[in-house]
Order: structure tokens, then sequence, then C-alpha cells
């Protein structure tokens, strides 16, 4: 299909239908509305389209940025539409809790701004938030910011009003599904949505969805943050539940591992609560009845959540490495096999040994340069775990010598090292801070 | 009323056994009035060792310091004293603090000067040779004229930076991670100036390192600091300075709610009573900073958060495993590697358990025109300046120990109340919060407030109305009872009451 722009693009995602065999729901098809194929990425892109449509027509001299606060998928949306229209994006955010999320609003040029942390020593009489600062900053005279305000504006939901919820009912053959389950956000794709499908049939039952309060799921609010959003209104949920972070990994893993959808965490969070509450219902309905129809949302993709599985449920990302390593080595065991030397002996051993031995720095390359023994090399010890894992780095005739700030590391290194066949290795005992404490010469580059 | 919206209050065993002596408590009252403060030197000694196992943990050297401000007693400091002088000091804030801590029984070794100063205070220190940790270029000239006029020995000083958020050349591309102002310390990028300074005031003072100290809970602002102060350290190496010092000040926090779910859920009926979808939970329906504009909540709530699953010794530890942002090894490997000592000043972390607050009850009485009607309002021997839990923001409930063990009566069940203050004026409100009582208390039951020996505890109190300032009284647990005295008789090497232990 040609288009003119990207834009065009946006909208018309696919409604595919989940395997019965996976749900176990008897009476009820489920539909999962692929939101996460829009160009960007995500459910976001209608709403930051339709928001940030009119003012970067209005946009006069090109000198304007578009801000927002969002540290996910509305920003990515914002900042390649910014990107298109010549101007700067700008993110504002507590904290970007995803890290493969901020590298890639920085790879599509977005300036992220992460405000300060709550104050430790309370000053109760100060309530300005930082959010209020940031809307007297927006409304200075002459500030050339391009304010979406995605958690307030009316653009939000009326992009779903005219596209995802038609969608659906297109799909759907002219008919509301009788469930209609969203994750709570900014609230705007379940209330456009609903808008639509409640004036098709006002039976249609709504489940909103909020993250456990003291969890984290991407794109989802917890109960209390949803009263913060302005488009949010009560009404439009028969039920209001929660899912937690392991509960939306363990959709998210569901979708992808069984219906072939690369959903992320909050389409995975949908799914999971979708099945959680209509399996009761299904309990209740027979065959004689008509059968129903449920339709959730799948946001977005799972590629940028891998540090978030990772952090969470680490064994769904393989077995830990093979090969050699000293944390494998207990305590004891590095105490009865590590060779040590004190700093007499190791400076006497510097001068005067026959091969001289090789010093090793396991610091950092910073602390390295700033002060060292002289002569020796440095291999950071993330680089020398790596080198040992495949085999002994020096050759055996080569005597070594290990040195690292409190003598702990290297002890456990020369363990290893010892056990795979160096004949001497040896580790310099209360490591480099002793040195200095004996006043043994270091040296700056 | 539903389900009571308890907030109780975290408690280690010897908070929980002083409580469960309430026959003793009374009679500290009954002796020594309402209100009274109650301080347990043990806690203060077994704190300051969990902040040692985390250095040790990670190998670092350096002393902890107790932030004397958190806390006016005698007896916290002087136990303080009589642990290890090579791990352990304490850091003062004022002329009258200095005096207090050298009279406790600190060598000046174990002594750092903070904040703003006056010369005054600024003299003791250097005269008695204090570590001086400086606020400003102003007070480094200051000191240097004082030891220069005097004619006293070379001080060891610290610098304290600020302002890492503009300094901060190091951090990715495109985002900026953003710090409050802060009055006090220099801006980190005009260290240059200030270390040239130093050099040429090498008769005078000595640099051994660099402090920061950030109002916030957030790890990464404090991560940022930590790694500029490394990078400056260096900067002091090149130019031939020898400082060994990393201060990283305080801000550690406390757990002051025990359960999760208590905090969880009332902060959610805060948001729902703001919205008016439930009765206020509060006096006159004050909001604590959220706002209900047209059915949304704005503003943040004002509230310290009281439920912390990781604060104190665990929040030191968790900054010093963090990386650094462009360095990229954990705080302490940073540290350590660079051969850097760590100080810390915990204040509230270190009081942490340290103490309660004692009131009696004067009055219970409702508030409604006819009788048996309205809210009820529970007078206290005390004003909101004795126990100044509110004033920083911390939610958290009271202990109810009745004056009589088992007297009540089956109706008995949770209530609602205000807890309201002895002065007369409308404001003299304990809490503006509705507390939440496993039964309506009756006159003469004390209330106390557990943990407040940090901040909460004398550091608003005032004579208003000539109304009695609290005593304070240092409590010791000996077998299976509890012996006393007053806070000033307190020392670490008599039992209260006389013989050596």
């Amino acid at each position: 299909m040609r288009y003119d722009s990207i834009t065009e693009a946006i909208g018309n995602t696919p409604l595919v239908c989940i395997d019965p065999a996976v749900h176990g729901l008897r009476h009820i098809d489920l539909y999962a509305k692929l939101e996460m194929l829009n160009p960007f990425g995500s459910v976001k892109d209608r709403p930051a389209w339709n928001m940030a449509r009119p003012l970067l027509e209005a946009a006069a001299d090109g000198g304007e940025t578009v801000v927002e606060l969002s540290s996910g998928n509305t920003a990515k949306a914002l900042a390649l539409l910014a990107g298109m229209h010549g101007l700067r994006f700008k993110s504002v955010t507590n904290r970007m809790r995803v890290p493969e999320i901020k590298d890639l609003l920085l790879l599509l040029g977005a300036e992220i701004e992460e405000l300060p942390g709550q104050s430790e020593c309370l000053d109760p009489t100060d309530t300005d938030d930082p959010l209020t600062r940031f809307h007297q900053a927006l409304s200075e005279p002459g500030s050339a910011y391009l304010h979406t305000d995605q958690y307030f504006n009316p653009r939000n939901t009326e992009a779903h009003a005219a596209g995802t919820g038609p969608e659906i009912v297109k799909d759907l053959n002219g008919r509301a599904p009788d469930w209609f389950i969203a994750c709570v956000g900014t609230a705007g794709s379940s209330t456009g949505v609903v808008r639509v499908l409640r004036e098709h049939d006002p039976e249609v039952r709504v489940l909103g969805l909020v993250a456990h309060k003291s969890d984290f799921i991407p794109g989802i609010r917890t109960i209390d943050e949803v009263h913060q959003v302005g488009l949010f209104d009560p009404a439009t949920y028969d039920t209001i539940a929660s899912v937690s972070s392991d509960e939306a990994i363990d959709g998210m893993m569901t979708l992808i591992r069984r219906c072939g959808l690369l959903s992320g965490p909050t389409g995975g969070a949908a799914y999971l609560g979708a099945v959680r509450h209509l399996r009761v219902v299904d309990a209740e309905l027979t065959d004689a009845v008509p059968r129903k129809s449920a339709v959730f949302i799948v946001c977005d993709r799972a590629e940028s959540y891998l540090s978030y599985v990772r952090q969470r449920r680490p064994e769904l990302l393989g077995t830990p490495r093979r090969g050699h390593s000293a944390t494998a080595l207990t305590d004891a065991e590095v105490q009865a096999e590590a060779q040590v030397i004190g700093t007499d002996d190791a400076r006497r051993w510097i001068s005067g040994g026959d091969p001289r031995p090789l010093v090793v720095d396991l610091r950092g390359p910073h602390a390295y340069a700033a002060l060292h023994i002289e002569g020796s090399v440095n291999i950071v010890d993330e680089l020398f775990d790596e080198l040992v894992r495949g085999g002994l780095p020096f050759s055996k005739r080569q005597p070594v010598l290990l040195a690292c700030p409190v003598g702990e590391k290297s002890a456990r290194y020369a363990a290893l090292l010892t056990r795979m066949g160096h004949p001497d290795v040896r580790s310099l005992a209360g490591g480099i801070i002793a040195w200095r404490d004996a006043d043994a010469p270091l040296v700056r580059e | 009323m539903g389900v009571p919206l308890y907030l109780q209050p975290r408690l280690e065993p010897s908070l929980t056994s002083l409580l469960d002596a309430g026959v003793f408590l009374h009679s500290l009252v009954d002796a020594l009035g309402s209100p009274l403060n109650v301080l347990l030197p043990e806690q203060i000694a077994e704190n300051t060792e969990r902040f040692r196992a985390v250095y040790r943990e990670h190998h670092l050297a350096g002393r902890v310091y107790f932030a004397h401000k958190a806390n006016r007693s005698s007896a916290l400091v002087r136990r303080l004293a009589a642990m290890d002088s090579a791990a352990t000091g304490v850091d003062v804030a004022s002329l009258g603090e200095l005096r207090h801590a050298l009279a406790c029984g600190l060598t000046p070794d174990r002594v750092m000067a903070t904040g703003p100063k006056d010369p005054e205070f600024l003299w003791l220190a250097a005269r008695v040779g204090a570590t001086v940790n400086l606020d400003s270029r102003g007070e480094l000239d200051q000191l240097v004229e004082i030891v220069r006029k005097y004619g006293l020995s070379r001080v060891d000083v610290l610098l304290r930076l600020s302002a890492f958020e503009s300094a901060a050349s190091s951090e990715g591309v495109g985002v900026r991670l953003r710090s409050r102002r802060s009055r006090f310390g220099s801006p980190a990028r005009e260290v240059s100036d200030l270390l040239s300074a130093v050099e040429r005031y090498r008769d005078a003072v000595e640099l051994t390192g660099v402090a920061y100290h950030l109002d916030t809970t957030a790890p990464a602002e404090k991560v940022r600091a930590l790694e500029c102060c490394v990078q400056v350290m260096d900067e002091c190496r090149a130019r031939g300075l020898a400082p060994r010092v990393v201060d990283i000040g305080g801000g550690f926090g406390v757990g002051y709610v025990a359960d999760a779910g208590q905090w969880e859920r009332y902060t959610s009926a805060l948001t729902e009573a703001v919205l008016g979808t439930r009765p206020a939970l509060t006096w006159r329906g004050h909001g604590y900073g959220l706002r209900n504009e047209g059915g949304t909540v704005r503003g943040t709530a004002a509230l310290y958060p009281a439920y912390r699953p990781t604060a104190g010794p665990g929040y030191l530890d968790e900054l010093l495993s963090l990386p650094t942002p462009s360095l990229g090894r954990p705080s302490a490997t940073l540290l350590l590697e660079h051969l850097y000592d760590l100080y810390v000043e915990p204040g509230r972390a270190l009081a942490d358990q340290c103490g309660l607050s004692l009131a009696l009850v004067l009055d219970v009485r409702r508030t409604g025109e006819v009788s048996g009607s309205g809210e009820y309002l529970v007078r206290l021997g005390m004003n909101a300046g004795d126990v100044s839990l509110e004033e920083h923001g911390v939610l958290v409930d009271p202990v109810l120990l009745p004056r009589t063990a088992a007297e009540g009566s089956d109706e008995e069940s949770p209530v609602g109340v205000h807890l309201v203050g002895n002065l007369c004026l409308e404001a003299d409100l304990i809490t503006r919060r509705t507390v939440f009582l496993p039964r309506l208390p009756r006159i003469g039951d004390l209330l106390a407030f557990a943990n407040t020996a940090g901040y909460a505890m004398d550091f608003h109190a005032h004579r208003a109305q000539r109304q009695p300032v609290a005593r304070t009284v240092a409590v010791v647990r000996e077998g299976g009872s509890w012996r006393w005295c007053l806070d000033e008789e307190y020392w670490p090497i008599t039992h209260p009451g006389g013989a050596l232990s």
C-alpha cells in the first residue's frame, strides 16, 4: 500500500482472535486489538498525532519544542512527529524506569528532563510540586513550548472515538463486543473506545485495569494515579481491577509463546486481566445463550522491555553462562587456595624476582589513572572476568601479582587461576589500600 | 465507619518492650509531667553498628557521624561518645552543639562542624581541632583569617559542594536530571577557584575531602553528586593536595509505618476523601497538598513516605551498590578503588527507634451542638511543637496506654478522633489527620508517639503560653525491668540510679 506520509499508516490495526485452547473460555470469543502494529509502535500513535497535528500546523518558525509528560510510548510517537516537522521534542518525567526506552528516545532525538525526587527533609507548607512549576514554565510569556497535555487533552480521547472504537465495531460485523478490557494510563483509549461501543450497545461491560500500588507496569497507572488524570471518569468502567507486574509478564509470555503476538507487558496485563475476569463469567454461561465476545488492547511490543523482564524474571532469558568463574568459589576455597603476598614481600618480588611478576591492577580505569603501582597493567575486573572465563590470559611461565582495592577480589582470582593450572599467581594482601598505608610508592598517569 | 484506617508504627524489640511497660511509663508521667520525652540510648549504638556493617560489607573505611540537630538530648550523644572512636563521631551545626558534643566526651577529631557558621563557632572548632565542613568560599576566608590572627594550628576542612545538575557534563546527551536548588554549599562548577584558594591557604587549612548533602529521596541524584565529588578529588590530587574523604551527608530515611498495606490503603483513602467520594479523613477536609479540581486530583501529597521498605542502613547499602552515571562502577567500588574513605551524617536514621513522646489525655468530648453528635476531640497535655511529626509530614498513629488495665466494656470499638493540643489556638492540632485508635481514650490514659527521637521530639518545642516544655529521660533495660534517669544525669558507664555497670 502506498502512502504520502507515514502518519497515514496510523490506525486500521488488526483485530485477532485468540485461540480458545489458549485462554480456555468456552462461551466467549476473545479478540486482541493489535495497537502495537501502529507505525511508531504503539496505541499512542493515534492520540499523539491527533493532539500534535493542530499544534504542528500552527507552529510558525520552527523554533518551538513539543513537550509532554511521558516516559514511554507517547514520547516516542511525539519525538518522531516533531522530527518530521523540524521541531524538537522534550519529555518531562519523574524517572525513566525502562532503560531501553530511554535509549530509544535519545536515538529519536528527544530531550529528557527528569524531575527531582521527593524531599527527605520535608517542608509541608511547600505543596508546589515539580509539576506545578512545569506548568508555570509552559505558560510564561514568550514560551516556545507546544504542550500536548495528554492527561487532559480531549483530542487524546477523540483519536480513539474516531479510530479505535469504530474499527472494533466494523471488524465485529457492526456489533459492539460484550466486554471491553483496557489498561488505564491516560484513560484516553478506554474513554474514547467505550464512548463508541456504548452508542452501539449500552450494555457493553467495561473492565479497567490498574497496577498494584507499590508495583510498576509500563503505561499503567495505579489506582491513586488515575485520579490525577483529567480524562479519567469512573463512570467509564463497570469494574476496576488491579494487576501485578508478575501477572503482566505471565500474560505477555502467553501472548508471545502461544499466540504469536509480540506483545509487551502492558498488553500482557490486559490479556491476563481479561481472562481472569471473564473466566468467572464464563463459568456461569451455558450453551443455550448466543456466544459472547470480548476485546482487549495490545498496547505495544516486547522488544523494549527486555531489561524489565530480566529484572523480574531472569529465568525467562536463559540459563547462567558457563566457563571459569571466580564467583563459583566459596570463601573457604579462596582462603585455602589463593596465594597471598604482603606489601613488603611484593615490593621485593617486583624489583628482584626472576622473572619479575606481571602486576595486574583490577580496579576501574579512572582509579588506575589516578594512582597505581608503577609498571602495573590495568585490566578492570569486569574485563578480567570475561578473559578468564575462556582460559588463562597469560603464560604459565609468567608469574603474576594481582591487585585490587582490599585484596578480596584479587584473592578470588588468584585462587581461580591456580585452579586453572597457573603455577605462580599471587594476590596482594590488603590490596592497594594496604600498599598505600605502608607508604609504598604509587604513581599518577 | 468501616475498617479503621490505622497507620500503626514500626516498632523494633526495644520500643515494643518499653511500650509494654505501661505502668512504668504512667509512673514517669505522673512524676515528671506531660509531655515527657523518653530516650533509649542503647538503640543509637545498635543503629550505628548497623551502618558500620554496611561499611564493612563494602570494605569502606571512614566515620559515621550522628547529626546532632536531630535531637538535643545528652543521652544519645554521650552513648555515641562511648563507641569506637575511629568509626563514629558527631556532626554539629551550631556553637551550642559543638560545646555539647565536647562536653559529652567526644574528642575534637570525632567532631565535624557543618552548616553556616558564625565566627565564634568557627573559632572554637578551629581552636579545639574539629573538622570544618565549609559551606562557602566566604566561610573559608573567614576561617583562614581566624586561624592566622589567633595563631591556631592548621584546620582539617571539607568542601561542601552543591548544584551538581549544572556541573554534570558527563550525562548522556539530551538527558537532564533535575535537582532541587540548595541554599548550602559551593556550586560544583566553581570548584577550581575554591581549590586554588585552598592551595594558597595551605598554612591555615588542610583539605581532607569534599562533601555533599542533597535533600532528596532519589538515589540517582545522590549518585551523580558522589561521582562528581570523586572527579573533584581527582583534580585535588592533580594539584598536589591529598584529600582522602568523600562525605555524602545524610538523608537515608526512616520507616515509620510498619505495614505497607495500611499505608497504601490510607493514602488511597486520602485521595478519595479529597475527591469527595468518601468522608473527610482530616480536620476541616485538609488535603495535605492534594486539591480537587473538577473531579481530578491535582498537586502532590506533602507527606513523608512513612512506609519505606528500604531506609537507613539499607538505603546506604543501595546507594553504594548503584553504578554511577558516567564511570559506571558501583559507588562503593568507585570510592574504594580510588582509596577514599566515606563519611556519612545520618540524623533521623541514627535516631530511629531511639525514643518516644508521651502525652496525658486531658479531655475527651464531641464537637456536635447536640450532645452525642459530632467528631471526637481528644485534648492532650502537649502541643504540636512537642511532637512535630506533622511538621515533617510524618503520619503515624500513637499507641494508647490505658491508665488501668482491662476495665473496658464490650461496646468499645475502634474510633476516629482528632488530637488537639494544650494551646488556646485553633491551629494547635497534634495532627490534622483523623487518628484511628482501638478504643476511645479516657482522661488519664497516655498516648505514646513512638519513634520521635529524630527531629520530632524537641526540634520545634517552645514555651508559648508558658506551657511546660517536655522533660527528657533516658531509660535502660536491666534484666526484666526498666531503669530511668533524667537525660542530663545519664552517662554510659552508670546504671541509671548509681552504680558502675
